[in-house]
């Protein structure tokens, strides 16, 4: 019997460079970025008018008008307007959540091909009205006489003129998503040096990939852009070793800062799956296939567990499904939201204890070599635009898993706000 | 021929007002003067301010009808210059064709240049079109043909009749309504630069014998081509004629067909359904 579902085949993929806040891409929308990448994805494959099986995609940051982003930027794409399209939102993890629904919808056969991705830009941010005014509109615009309405408006107070701007900040705990981090880069004893040495090994990793060219088919130009804006390739431990904390403040030895957290960033990320035999009718390579993902949560408001540790959990049971080791990875992928979210969830996976206690495992998954470890660079460097992270990272790992030959493995793990983790396998 | 070269683009208000002030005693043949600029660079947010106005996405290849927004600053100290025989007050915008020879990149170095020509009889007076021509790195790349009747106006001897005809097949499916504020006008003259009154209140409309303002048709039709973003050829050439005035504010309709790899258009009055503009969008070889 045929088997009842197939890897999906990880295409190629495509993105604008990212841009920092407020800067090159401040007057571009949402859509207008994810119609770009859009575009560019259409021109690399041969895609122009014609019908994809489906465009998932997302933003964190979101007008209300954009309830139909996606869909909306792919009729004013170049694909066919006959092509479905839908809106996910996992916070950072939306970008790669998108590439999971894909890819199980063309692993039970119910896609041929798919286009997953995700952007956000936080320099078009969405202002809401404040709340109390927002209650007093809807009340006069329920308001049938002259006398409702003027109840209604005695509610206005000066202070509701001011608008709502988004916060990067836990709704549960009122703190930041860095000071969150802080928290968790204490408890496991992370040090400024090794925090910094990480992000001046992304900058290194990622402009030595731009070097070799190794983006030429990752990346279309966007407003003038052709490199990721945050990259700093003569970046140093000495020279980041001069910035003051931003986060954990409150602590005197404090150790995150602007140059090993991620910046607000502007950007957006695509990425073309398909079944093989779609691949193949086209001509088109395939990159890697989509193995196997897993979410996981934790409680990080009462259950005394790091905001962005989830990962370190739904880790060990993706391998275990798959019958693999935290060494059977050739290429591990994990997002540098902080530098020392990376290296505290190496350290959990080192750590007996949090191992046995935590993941109730017999024995802790072990160290990695680290010379394996985002290797083209991660959002340290690139920039870190909330949904458009997954994209990019599927895609570049795709093609690295490609150039290093068939039967690479690849891990990729990205923390999200709420306390949550979407981690993927890859294999070329 | 003279060719004369503008370092920066020309004060449109001044220029507006210049040709109110000279509008009499003016005639005689069209002048042999093309003006020119070189090396202008499209400023990003002048481009984001422009789409969204327009409806345009905010992405690298100009929108097909941008540089029209910076030719026509030159086409109009050209036909507010006292050698220009038509008085610009007046002027009626009638037919526009604009061609892509190619997309053009918005981070492109552009060269621009326009001249009058083609001094025509019309049968209820003279027309006259304001050309230009756009080159990016020594190549044109892009070029319109701006027609104006001016009423009442007299052709030299010997002129040809003015040719406004653009056909379009069946347009009978509306496929999408605006609503064009009252402020339509004023919005586009911001970011085009175009502060004709006749567009901008309806005060100062009257003063130029319109009952209300009217819309820029140069908005008409990048908001046409707007709607088709994502579904025009790469190398094309939009003609429309504006055919009725569409009075701020209205509600439109905009039908469109799609024909020989292009699309036949029209905008018109939801409620009445008055011609505001039609045209047609064809590839080009």
């Amino acid at each position: 019997m045929a088997p009842l579902t197939r890897k999906a085949a990880i295409v190629g993929g495509n993105r604008i460079p990212f841009a920092r806040s407020n800067s090159a891409y401040a007057q571009a929308s949402n859509q207008d970025m994810l119609t770009a990448t859009l575009d560019g994805l259409v021109a690399r494959f041969g895609l122009q008018g014609e019908r994809v099986g489906e465009v998932v995609a997302g933003a964190v940051l979101k007008h209300s008008r954009d309830f139909n982003l996606t869909r909306e930027a792919v009729l004013g794409s170049r694909l066919s307007a006959a092509t479905p399209a839908y809106d996910v939102q996992q916070a950072c993890g939306t970008g790669l959540e998108a590439v999971v629904l894909v890819a199980n919808k063309i692993a039970l056969g119910q896609l041929k091909s798919g286009i997953a991705g995700g952007v956000d830009t936080t320099s078009d941010a969405p202002l809401a009205i404040h709340d109390e005014m927002r209650r007093v509109l809807i009340a006069l615009g329920s308001a049938r006489t002259l006398r409702q309405r003027l109840e209604a408006l005695a509610g206005v107070r000066p202070g509701m003129f001011v608008p709502e701007t988004p916060r990067n900040a836990e709704p549960r705990t009122g703190l930041s998503m860095g000071d969150h981090q802080a928290i968790t880069t204490k408890q496991w004893g992370i040090s400024r040096e090794e925090q910094d040495e990480l992000a001046v090994r992304s900058h290194q990793n990622l402009a030595a990939a731009y070097d070799r060219g190794f983006f030429d088919d990752l990346v279309t130009p966007y407003l003038g852009l052709t490199r990721d804006e945050n990259l700093r390739p003569d970046t140093s431990v000495e020279k980041l070793a001069k910035l003051a904390p931003v986060f954990g403040k409150d602590d005197p030895d404090a150790t995150m800062t602007a140059a090993n957290s991620t910046p607000l960033s502007d950007g957006a990320s695509a990425v073309l799956l398909a079944s093989d035999e779609w691949a193949a009718s086209r001509g088109l390579p395939v990159l890697a296939h989509f193995v196997d993902a897993q979410t996981a949560a934790v409680d990080y408001t009462h259950g005394g567990e790091g905001l962005l540790m989830a990962p370190a959990y739904a880790v060990p049971v993706l391998l275990a499904r798959n019958g693999l080791t935290l060494q059977d990875v050739d290429y591990y992928e994990i997002h540098e939201a902080f530098a020392s979210t990376v290296l505290a969830t190496l350290k959990a996976w080192e750590d007996p204890a949090f191992c046995k206690e935590r993941l109730g495992l017999d024995a802790p998954l072990g160290a990695i070599d680290r010379s394996k470890l985002n290797v083209n660079g991660s959002s340290l460097a690139a920039g870190h635009p909330f949904a458009a992270t997954g994209g990019r990272i599927v895609a570049s790992l795709a093609k690295q898993l490609h150039e290093a030959g068939p039967g690479t493995r690849g891990l990729i793990s990205i923390c999200a706000a709420g306390g949550q983790g979407v981690v993927a396998i890859l294999e070329s | 021929m003279a060719r004369t070269e503008l370092g920066s683009a020309p004060s449109m208000p001044v220029l507006f007002a210049r040709a109110a002030v000279t509008a009499r005693g003016r005639g005689g043949d069209l002048p042999d003067t093309r003006l020119a600029r070189t090396g202008v660079r499209v400023a990003a947010v002048d481009l984001a301010a422009y789409d969204r106005v327009c409806g345009f996405p905010l992405a690298d290849p100009l929108p097909a009808p941008y540089p029209h927004v910076l030719t026509f600053p030159l086409q109009v100290a050209l036909m507010s210059d006292r050698a220009f025989p038509l008085a610009l007050p007046g002027l009626v915008h009638v037919r526009n064709r604009i061609e892509v020879l190619r997309p053009v990149g918005a981070d492109e170095a552009l060269d621009l240049e326009v001249w009058a020509e083609r001094f025509a009889r019309h049968r209820s007076g003279a027309t006259v079109d304001l050309c230009a021509s756009v080159a990016a790195g020594g190549a044109e790349v892009w070029r319109s043909r701006s027609t104006y009747l001016a009423r009442g106006a007299t052709a030299p001897e010997g002129a040809p009749e003015s040719d406004l005809a653009v056909s379009v097949g069946d347009l009978e499916r509306p496929v999408a309504t605006w609503r064009v504020p009252d402020d339509a006008g004023r919005r586009y003259a911001r970011v085009s630069g175009d502060v004709n009154p006749i567009h901008l209140s309806g005060l100062t409309a009257k003063a130029f014998g319109f009952k209300r303002a009217i819309a820029h048709g140069m908005w008409v039709k990048a908001r046409a081509l707007a709607a088709l973003s994502g579904r025009l050829p790469d190398a094309t050439a939009v003609d429309v004629v504006f055919r009725r005035p569409l009075f701020l504010p209205s509600t439109v309709t905009l039908a469109t067909a799609p024909v020989d790899g292009g699309w036949d258009l029209a905008v018109r009055n939801a409620a009445s359904g008055v011609e505001h503009l039609v045209g047609t969008v064809r590839p080009l070889p």
